[in-house]
């Protein structure tokens, strides 16, 4: 069977795993179009051409590759993208109709039949306020993408979405805002419903009768799904972007389609904050801590003594003439205030940095392909939250609110702190010449220059201490709330994941204790697998003895016993009083050291010949297990360790491993004869031979769903652990 | 989810060229992610701790500076701060402690298990060649005409053969029994961190909210906006500026 070679899609949009040297160069990452024109011209005799990415490893096998006659629209255009970008793309929209599907029934079916109940339970309406508003920029959303007719599938179809979600992004934003800043209402109203048993267990009866297929438990269960939704967005579109290659038309569009939504995220959390003070302000005047910070003016900062301006005066030792105590004190005071605004700052600094380091390191960022499972996806997305808007926006409010402004009031420091300086030179002055009766003219400049210095000093120097500790005040109430609100967005954040985890409902002791328990029994495993893979590793080949050496083993085992019979692993040839010894030579061994101690020469028995060798070419030599019959059906025991030695015939070798992988097609192929057979992406099949007629590995026999039976490149197939989840897109979360 | 374009599995076990690339691929990805993923926790962790101990010091170097003594009311904001920050230092050891034992550690773990897969798979390979060398012997003597030195030639081959042989197919089964499992299992030995992970940040993050909400009643204005508060922070700038003795050289 003729068996042409064709190249695998140009250009990859899958993040393909990062091989070291010993990749094989069938996983080749974006070729530049030029080198591929290149190859074209070079192969057209049909050479085989040799590709590799990386550096292969002596030995390592390779998979030679040649281009074919075919044109580039057989093979992917970078329009089209990989599998991987169509899932997340899929995965976006899917779930999107999931969530209105989802929010409709519960404000339609559920609510109306929540309003038939008797006695009518209060205050339901006002939970579904604002989730029309919501409701309505999915459809909106949702008819954009179906108006244009593209498919997932489609190359302009990413292009549509972020298109349609950037023209609906501010009605997105005036919705989900309004949505969140009143969510805590609805928690609060249902929590009331919760508070009468009868009640509730009602309300739940008839939740679960109006969608028995969703297994819901609570109103919030649904009128969580907004805050959620919008959080989602972001990684949804990191996701997409992740798997789409730069040079994609459409990556310009994707990105800012990402930035948007982390933009629209922060603008949603500080309208909600917002909405809170001024809810607060109005509900609890609480003047008490401004009265305070105002009283701190300028003239009860003057009035009050430093202590500290008395321990200095003792202290220096150098009374000046002139004491001027409320001068000190003053003085003191700006001191003590200048070392703590400068101290702050620096404190407040070294925060920010390490607020910086934190953002750095994004954890979020890992990939283990467990996108199916619950957990990792949470952590996923609360920490993508976390480090992309939600301590961003906390970073900045630190540095507008209060970084800048006490650099601003860092730099203020300098004209006093000079000033004073300045009066206590003209102070030494003035005191030589106070004394003195007739005063030049001269003099009397200096006396007034003091004079004027030490005035102004007095008058403005307490406003100003009292303005500074003011703000420093202002800066630290500042500091708190900035604090509470962070946290306030967090925990807005977890609402959405707490009932889809499912330890979440242990109390605290009993999940430490159980994640716990499933570190260690992980340890564990892990260290089982080791000793097993160890255990087989040392294993020594057993190579079957020649009758020279039967009759030697037999003559060794006689006089020494079958306990002290080792072998040469390599060639010992020696000098002195060594002997030389063949790999493989049987001797036994007589003394583990020689006469002088040194353990690293044994004295051993070759067979009549007696002499020294080198321990270390030297193993323990064990002899060979009975070779069982062949057998066609080996199962081994779990946990096996230890030496296993198994020989059965290469004809009967199914491998009794249970199957923990399944075989699907990993891109789209197009048969072209009757030898082959069609894929589309993401099609399990079952492999039926993994050659062709002539043996080359390039090609496999597979048979196809519906049962056809054909050809198709072996590098079209990929392998999918069992178990993982491979449902249809948004099969993983409730939406 | 990332599908990762692995070849084909072969159950015939025939095509052995390509098994070592799957071994190799696969777990040097798995290798690189999670000791990418345990260099950033630990990083992330360090950093956390770093920014807890510094809002510390903010306040409690305030508070031991003498300005606190000047005003009753300002030492009680201070030390309402001080309290606060010290409380959320210490709820943010507890849950550094308890991701040190649920996260990083087993992420460390899960690593070090690779020095010896990887070594399992260049065994596994060098038995391989061994193999595929004594086994092209033994095809030479079997083509040759079948005389009497060739047959015992042949014999000798055979025998040196049979225990190449068999160490590789044990090498090979262990790998192809393991490896599966051990990629595998990466899904039931990561979920409990991360469960982890949530939950520690969820309790912190409530004490957190617990503990400078009632902070904020005590030491700010309340109902005040950002640009409120911008503006007069900048009044009070303007009022410092307008002062002699605040010169601009």
């Amino acid at each position: 069977m003729e068996v042409p070679r064709r190249l695998p899609p140009s250009s990859f949009t899958l993040t393909l795993p990062k091989p070291a040297a010993s990749a094989p160069a069938s996983f080749v990452p974006e070729k530049d179009p030029e080198e591929e024109e290149n190859l074209r011209e070079e192969d057209e005799a049909g050479e085989e051409t040799f590709i590799s990415t990386e550096e292969a490893e002596p030995g390592a096998s390779v998979v030679e590759r040649s281009n074919s006659n075919l044109s580039s629209r057989d093979s992917f255009s970078e329009e089209s993208g990989g599998p991987m970008q169509l899932m997340a793309i899929e995965e976006l929209v899917q779930s999107e109709r999931n969530y209105l599907r989802l929010l409709q029934l519960s404000t339609v079916t559920i609510r109306g039949n929540l309003l038939k109940l008797q006695p009518p339970l209060l205050n339901l309406n006002s939970m579904f306020l604002h989730v029309d508003e919501v409701m309505d920029a999915s459809s909106r959303l949702l008819s954009l993408l179906d108006q244009k007719r593209v498919r997932p599938g489609d190359p302009l179809f990413l292009q549509t979405l972020c298109e349609s979600f950037l023209s609906l992004s501010s009605d997105i934003e005036a919705a989900y805002k309004e949505y969140l800043a009143n969510y805590n209402h609805i928690t609060v109203v249902e929590n009331s419903y919760k508070q009468r048993e009868g009640l509730w267990n009602e309300i739940v009866r008839v939740i679960k009768a109006s969608a028995p297929e969703v297994n819901a438990t609570s109103l919030t269960f649904f009128l969580v799904m907004p805050v959620q939704r919008i959080a989602r967005y972001p990684l949804l579109l990191q996701t997409i972007q992740k798997h789409t290659d730069p040079a994609h038309p459409a990556y310009a569009l994707l990105e800012h389609t990402a930035h948007t939504s982390i933009a629209l995220n922060c603008g949603i959390n500080e309208y909600k904050r917002f909405r809170e003070v001024a809810d607060k302000y109005k509900k609890t005047e609480t003047l008490t801590i401004k009265d305070k910070i105002n009283r701190l003016n300028s003239h009860s900062i003057a009035k009050k003594t430093a202590r500290l301006s008395q321990q200095i005066k003792h202290e220096t030792g150098i009374t000046p003439k002139l004491v001027d105590e409320e001068f000190d004190a003053l003085q003191d005071f700006f001191y003590v205030l200048e070392h703590g605004i400068l101290e702050l700052l620096e404190n407040v600094e070294t925060y920010l940095h390490h607020l910086q380091g934190f953002l750095a390191c994004r954890t979020e960022e890992f990939d283990l392909d467990m996108d199916g499972e619950k957990a990792p996806i949470c952590y996923k997305e609360i920490t993508t939250a976390l480090r992309q808007w939600i301590l961003p926006t906390f970073e900045k409010r630190m540095r507008t609110l209060i970084h800048r402004p006490l650099c601003a009031l860092r730099d203020l420091l300098v004209g006093p702190r000079n000033l004073i300086r300045k009066r206590l030179d003209k102070l030494l002055d003035y005191e030589l010449i106070e004394a003195k009766s007739n005063l030049s003219y001269e003099e009397h400049a200096v006396a007034n220059t003091y004079r004027t210095i030490n005035t102004l000093l007095l008058n403005e120097l307490p406003q100003f201490n009292g303005v500074a500790l003011q703000m420093i005040w202002s800066m630290l109430g500042t500091f708190s709330c900035l604090h509470r609100d962070l946290a306030s967005d967090m925990e807005q954040l977890f609402q959405s994941f707490a009932q889809q985890l499912p330890h979440s409902s242990l109390s605290p002791g009993a999940f430490w204790e159980w994640a716990e328990s499933m570190a260690l029994e992980g340890a564990r495993r892990l260290e089982t697998l080791c000793r097993s893979v160890e255990d087989t590793l040392n294993a020594p080949v057993v190579q079957p003895l020649s009758p020279s050496s039967q009759r030697r083993l037999k003559q060794l085992m006689d006089k020494h016993g079958s306990g002290k019979i080792w072998q040469a692993a390599a060639v010992v040839s020696s000098r002195d009083l060594d002997l030389n010894l063949a790999k493989g030579e049987l001797v036994a061994v007589i003394s583990e050291m020689d006469t002088r101690g040194d353990r690293r020469r044994w004295l051993v028995d070759a067979g009549g010949r007696r002499g020294y060798a080198p321990s270390s070419k030297l193993i323990r030599y064990h002899q060979p297990a009975e070779d069982p019959p062949p057998s066609p059906h080996l199962t081994l025991p779990d946990g096996v360790t230890g030496i296993r030695r198994h020989s059965y015939s290469p004809e009967s070798r199914p491998l009794t491993s249970q199957p923990c992988f399944q075989v699907m097609a990993a891109y789209d192929f197009a048969a072209r004869g009757s030898h082959e057979v069609s894929l589309r992406a993401g099609e399990r099949v079952r492999v039926l031979e993994p050659h062709d007629k002539r043996g080359n590995p390039e090609w496999s026999l597979v048979e196809a769903r519906g049962g056809q039976r054909g050809y198709v490149p072996s590098n079209y197939l990929t392998l999918m652990p069992l178990g993982v989840g491979v449902g249809p897109p948004g099969s993983y979360l409730p939406h | 989810s990332n599908w990762l374009p692995f070849l084909v599995w072969f159950q015939f076990s025939n095509s052995h060229m390509f098994i070592n690339d799957v071994f190799t691929s696969c777990g040097q990805w798995l290798e690189d992610q999670t000791k990418k993923l345990h260099k950033d926790m630990k990083k992330s962790t360090e950093a956390d701790l770093a920014m807890s101990k510094a809002a510390v010091k903010i306040s409690a170097d305030l508070l031991s500076n003498p300005l606190c003594e000047q005003d009753q009311a300002f030492l009680d904001s201070m030390n309402a701060l001080d309290t606060a920050m010290k409380r959320m230092d210490s709820f943010n050891q507890e849950k550094v402690n308890q991701i040190q034992k649920t996260v990083i550690d087993p992420l460390k773990k899960y690593s070090g298990v690779f020095p010896s897969l990887n070594m399992a798979v260049k065994r596994r390979e060098q038995a391989l060649q061994d193999y595929k060398r004594l086994q092209s012997k033994v095809e030479k003597y079997e083509e040759k005409e079948k005389t009497g030195p060739v047959m015992v030639k042949l014999h000798q081959a055979r025998e040196e053969l049979r225990p190449v042989r068999d160490d590789f197919e044990a090498k090979n089964k262990q790998l192809l029994d393991e490896m599966p499992k051990f990629y595998h299992s990466r899904i039931d030995y990561f979920q409990p961190s991360f469960e982890a992970l949530i939950r520690a940040q969820v309790v912190y993050f409530t004490e957190m909210y617990k503990i400078f909400n009632d902070l904020t009643d005590q030491i700010d204005q309340a109902g005040l906006t950002d640009e409120q508060r911008e503006r007069e922070t900048e009044a009070k700038l303007s009022e410092l500026r307008a002062l002699s003795i605040v010169a601009d050289d």
